[in-house]
């Protein structure tokens, strides 16, 4: 990872030949605002951007970033504490006349969302060619260059086709620099390096592609979980135009599912650009704060290193020994105390005696006493930690103090001027901050509307009182926890600060809970016979009909169709109809339908089919098979016969069956002692003897 | 012996029905050799010894007589089956349990392939697969097919075949008409192997290595009866379900069904293989690694493993459409260095002959004669001033003067009237052509013929 030697000098290759065919000089949108709250409290009193990494604010990693990759003129954005932001720049390297990099400091109180900046963007016309894309808190060494030419590349070959090429890097699942709430899955054509699907994958267990997306010309497809999104993309200036065409795109996110979806309407496609070394990753929570200070104390940015001092800030050069170690000015160290490795220790710091410091970063002007262990924590400036204090895996901001005996657990962060001790043990997680959670809700108010009044929460927060089990007998702070944060609509609150962590290995619990792939059939199961699929059919076809109003010709076709596409014989389909209609009400209901309201159901429905019924029921030998499947039907549902007289006299008034039919029909079918049983139904034999006398009236009048 | 060869030779031929009709597939000609012959020569170049060919009883017999098939010097172990048994190849697999000892190697007759067949075995070697098959790039069909109207239309339903990163670990396997709701896959596959190729060109070979444990697996599970369709997909699938991979879903088999149970056990025979315990050993003293970005143990603990191998370059297709026919016709003897014109062929001196054009045994090519890409049939007889160009000439055909044959197909026994003008035509078994006659791309088959499709 530390061939990057020559990086310095292609760079100014490049430089050289694209000011050549390039009249513009490379543009660069920086955002300095997260437009999140998973820093929260810790971003209560200080930007992100502006958190240090290494004791270097993040957002100088990120213009270190643009200015190495040839920008040359970068607009910053910010929201949030927005004069905090724009006098640490003015006083910053970029500032300077002799900055290669220009900077412009855009601030506005009314931006909430990435959507907003680059509608601004796009209203004051600020950007004139490609440009890059970032975030604030992108630390990363990659070289675009390759991934700049291939964009304008293929802006050349077609015209305006590709807005966006998304810059990723290669690494495995499970690789420490990937964020997991982050995890993408993306589909992408082999031979174009067209993005056709980009998904985040965070809680899903089955990840879907849409067929659409393989329609297109290539036959090679990749889809990739080895990817690391590094929040740099390049874009066309008409992102910028789509997003002020789209007002409701927020985020890159809902850019890139937009444009995905829509690609065939507005012919705009986004390309990738992956990379095999380097290093690009978004500090989005304290977890990958921990992976990224790491890698930058052993080095894996370079060359952004510590001892590198590319911020060119008098007084803050370091040295470098081995086993990264590295030691700012002025810094004292205690007899017996021992820095391990991994270490990266502020100017003027000084620490006490038989200390144990390993894999952790000191700010400048701290204080640590004596007896006192560290291991990856992350002590920022003007802390003052007295002895025998244990500290795991943790934050500790600017101005903390923390006394005699204290032991913070894993993940627990103390947030700007806590007091805290003497001789308490925090438990893992635990927050602590000078503002009250409560406090957070009125802020949130404030935040969103202009009008909120200020004073009285901070009549409010005079109130309360700390308390000594929580913070300690000194102790000055108050406990957030993620969950106790009553706004849990807010889903940005629901997370925690350290991201998704405490799960220790999700990857193994996700996978033994995996239930057996329910469309992993164990034995393929047999064909459907095609009575069976017939019968589902014309249910399905009548159902429809009642929905949508379908007039009976149509019935009869489509019935007619499936008929064939089955093969199915006329009697077949007599009796399939038949049924099917009387058990429909059943179908539609339940089975627990009583008899009155069985036939108060179907009697409609009988009134309106019985055209279909016409066009089937012709001949002497379709009425007994009609009649047949009616009989089938009620040896089945015999607690319903007392309905069988009235469907019947209902099926004989509107003709769909004729008396002769019916006649012959219970004179000869009973073969079995059921059916024997059924003809003996008093209703029914009333109604037939009924039949009887009116035919022989009728042959009398004849 | 380390594999036991079988080649499937059943099939009907039921996508060129014209050409099938009285000559089964496995006996049509290619180069005046039946379709059969070449899968059998793959074999015999590779060293196997014996081959056991499930086949019908009409293509027994047709074998037995025919000259090609008896210089085959390997043991041809033939196990009929019915002919219209409706048997599907995972069917006849099972039919043929008794003589598998081994793991096996099963192809189709109608494959025509310059394949190393090697690569194939490799990686099923190398693996320890369960299944290793071969693929190929979907091969495109150049020359015109009579009786077909206008361009062939490509709207046949792609499979979906997906490969880790070094293109020979098979992950995926679907066709598109089973992805209509789109392509699912599980995030743990997606967790092991991170970057899938889905591939859509390709074609499947039928050319499989199988685990005798597989066939075992047949045996027990009745319901499956074709390998490509069902064996297969399955097998893909199953290496990602949870049931192969570990053993412990023993304990809580009560609240399953019987049927289920049984399968439990079959998947334990599908795993097993002679020397495990060696193997495991192997893997647990090894540092090597099937994937990178993790720790965990090689093929994630996954004992169940199916592997292809995508044929980039060379010959591969199958012979089962007129088109694939035809490309056959033109492709396979170049496989082969052999003397163009069989040495008791009689040819006119005054004939101008291609040297792309084959004659088969006992031939009579009259004088003034024109024979371009061409190839002509064993006992055929072309009379005067016979113009045959891009055309396949089967046996016992008779060619009266002055015709004119152009991309064509005629089978055996038929004849051709004189003075006939043929262009793009298939002319059916036995047809009779009437004299001066003029027809252009179509298909002239007996009217029984036409009744039975």
């Amino acid at each position: 990872m530390s061939g990057k030697g020559g990086k310095q000098s292609r760079m100014s290759d490049r430089k050289a030949t694209g000011d050549e065919d390039e009249e513009h000089p490379l543009q660069a949108v920086l955002v300095a605002d997260s437009f999140n709250r998973r820093f929260f409290p810790v971003t209560k009193d200080q930007p992100r951007a502006l958190l240090p990494l290494g004791n270097i604010a993040m957002i100088d990693y990120t213009l270190e970033f643009l200015t190495s990759t040839g920008v040359q003129e970068t607009f910053v954005f910010c929201c949030w504490m927005a004069p905090q932001i724009k006098e640490h720049l003015l006083k910053s390297k970029w500032c300077r006349p002799t900055s290669p990099n220009t900077v412009h400091i855009i601030t506005s109180e009314l931006y909430r969302s990435l959507g907003d900046v680059l509608r601004d963007v796009d209203a004051k016309s600020l950007v004139r060619s490609d440009f890059v894309l970032i975030y604030g808190d992108v630390v990363s060494n990659i070289d675009v260059s390759q991934a700049l030419q291939e964009h304008r590349h293929r802006r050349k070959m077609e015209k305006n086709i590709s807005v966006m090429t998304m810059v990723f890097k290669e690494s495995s699942p499970g690789h420490r620099s990937r964020c997991e709430e982050d995890d993408i899955i993306v589909a992408m054509d082999s031979k174009t390096h067209r993005v056709l699907h980009y998904q985040k994958t965070q809680g899903l267990k089955k990840l879907q592609f849409p067929m659409n997306i393989f329609h297109s010309t290539s036959d090679e497809f990749e889809i990739r979980h080895d990817l690391l999104d590094c929040h740099i993309s390049i874009c066309s200036p008409q992102v910028a135009e789509l997003f002020t065409d789209n007002f409701d795109y927020q985020t890159r996110d809902d850019f890139v599912r937009g444009i995905l979806v829509n690609e065939e309407i507005l012919g705009n496609q986004i390309h990738m650009h992956v990379t095999k070394d380097g290093y690009g990753v978004r500090v989005s929570n304290l977890l990958m704060y921990d992976s990224v200070s790491s890698d930058l104390v052993r080095r894996w940015v370079y060359p952004l290193t510590p001892e590198a001092n590319f911020t060119d800030h008098k007084g803050h050069c370091c040295t470098f020994s081995r086993h990264n170690v590295y030691r700012g000015s002025g810094v004292s160290l205690g007899h017996g105390s021992q820095m391990e490795e991994n270490v990266l220790i502020g100017c003027d710091t000084s620490i006490g005696a038989n200390c144990h410091i390993s894999n952790s970063v000191i700010g400048n002007n701290c204080t640590i006493g004596d007896n006192v262990i560290l291991d990856h924590t992350y002590i920022w400036n003007n802390v003052h930690i007295a002895s025998n204090v244990t500290i795991n895996q943790s934050v500790v901001c600017d101005r903390v103090v923390v006394k005699d005996g204290v032991t913070l657990n894993k993940q627990c962060v103390l947030a700007f001027n806590v007091v805290i001790g003497p001789n308490i043990s925090l438990p893992e997680g635990t927050v602590l901050s000078m503002h009250h959670p409560e406090e957070e809700e009125e802020d949130d108010d404030e935040f969103l509307s202009d009008d909120a009044e200020v004073g009285q929460s901070k009549d409010k927060t005079k109130q309360k009182v700390f308390n000594p089990k929580e913070v300690g007998e000194e102790g000055k702070g108050y406990v957030w926890k993620a969950n106790s944060l009553d706004d849990t609509e807010d889903e940005e609150l629901a997370h925690c600060l350290w991201g998704l962590v405490l799960n220790p290995d999700p990857e193994s619990e996700s996978e033994a809970s995996e239930p057996e792939d329910p469309d992993d059939p164990v034995i393929p199961s047999p064909e459907m016979d095609d009575v069976k699929v017939f019968q589902m059919e014309v249910l399905g076809t009548l159902q429809r009909g009642l929905e949508e109003n379908i007039g009976c010709d149509n019935l009869v076709l489509e019935i007619n169709s499936l008929k064939y596409a089955y093969n199915i014989t006329l009697k077949e389909v007599m009796q399939i109809l038949t049924r099917v209609v009387l058990d429909y009400p059943f179908q539609q209901q339940g089975p627990q339908l009583t008899t009155a309201q069985y036939v108060a159901l179907l009697l409609p429905l009988l009134k309106k089919w019985a055209p279909v019924f016409k066009n089937y029921v012709k001949r002497a030998q379709d009425h007994l098979d009609c009649l047949s499947a009616f009989e089938e039907h009620f040896l089945e549902a015999e607690s319903h016969w007392a309905a069988m007289v009235k469907v019947l006299m209902n099926m004989y008034q509107l003709e769909i069956l004729e008396e002769e039919m019916i006649l012959r029909w219970f004179s000869q079918g009973a073969t079995t002692d059921k059916s024997r049983q059924l003809r003996k139904n008093q209703g029914l034999q009333k109604f037939i003897q009924w039949l009887e006398e009116a035919e022989e009236s009728s042959e009398e009048e004849a | 012996m380390e594999l036991q060869a079988v080649l499937m030779a059943a099939g009907g031929g039921s996508r060129m029905t014209d050409l099938t009709y009285n000559t089964p597939k496995p006996m049509l000609p290619v180069g005046n050799k039946p379709v059969i012959w070449y899968p059998l020569n793959l074999l015999e170049r590779v060293g196997f010894e014996e081959v056991i060919v499930i086949t019908t009883k009409e293509v027994q017999k047709m074998m037995s007589t025919d000259s090609k098939i008896k210089e085959v010097r390997m043991k041809l172990d033939v196990v009929c089956i019915q002919e219209d048994g409706d048997m599907g190849t995972a069917d006849a697999l099972r039919h043929i349990q008794q003589k598998i000892k081994t793991d096996i190697l099963v192809l189709s007759c109608d494959l025509i392939t310059d394949v190393a067949l090697h690569e194939v075995v490799d990686l099923f070697r190398a693996h320890n697969a369960t299944m290793a098959m071969l693929m190929s790039k979907t091969h495109e069909f150049t020359e015109t097919v009579p009786g077909q109207k206008g361009k062939k239309k490509t709207a046949e339903q792609r499979d979906f075949v997906g490969v880790d990163h070094s293109g020979k670990r098979l992950l995926f396997m679907a066709n598109e008409a089973d992805l209509e709701d789109g392509l699912s896959i599980r995030k743990s596959i997606m967790r092991k192997h991170p970057r899938m190729h889905i591939k859509t060109g390709l074609e499947d070979a039928h050319l499989y290595c199988l685990k005798k444990a597989v066939v075992d697996f047949l045996t027990e599970n009745k319901s499956i009866s074709s390998i490509r369709g069902e064996l297969v997909p399955y097998l893909v699938r199953k290496q990602f379900s949870k049931t192969t991979n570990s053993s412990k879903i023993k304990d809580d088999t009560d609240d399953q069904s019987q049927k289920k149970t049984d399968n439990v056990a079959n998947h334990e025979l599908v795993i097993s293989s002679r020397d495990e315990g060696l193997l495991q050993l192997a893997q647990e003293r090894s540092c090597w690694n099937d994937h990178r970005g993790d720790m965990s143990e090689a093929y994630h603990g996954g004992k169940l493993r199916c592997y292809v191998h995508i044929m980039d370059q060379g010959l591969c297709f199958r012979v089962n459409t007129l088109a694939a026919y035809i490309e056959a016709n033109r492709l396979a003897p170049k496989l082969f260095e052999e003397p163009a014109v069989h040495p008791s062929a009689v040819i006119s001196d005054r004939c101008q002959m291609g040297s792309d054009s084959i004659i088969g045994e006992k031939c009579q090519i009259a004088d003034k004669t024109s024979i371009k890409r061409a190839t002509i049939g064993n006992y055929s007889s072309i009379k005067e001033k016979v113009k045959v160009a891009n055309s396949i000439i089967m046996h016992h055909v008779t060619i009266e003067e002055g015709c004119n044959i152009q991309g064509s197909v005629i089978c055996s026994n038929a004849v051709i009237g004189r003075g006939a003008d043929l262009k793009y035509c298939l002319v059916g078994n036995g047809q009779r052509i009437d004299a001066e006659s003029e027809r252009t791309n179509e298909v002239i088959v007996g009217t029984n013929q036409l009744m039975e499709i």
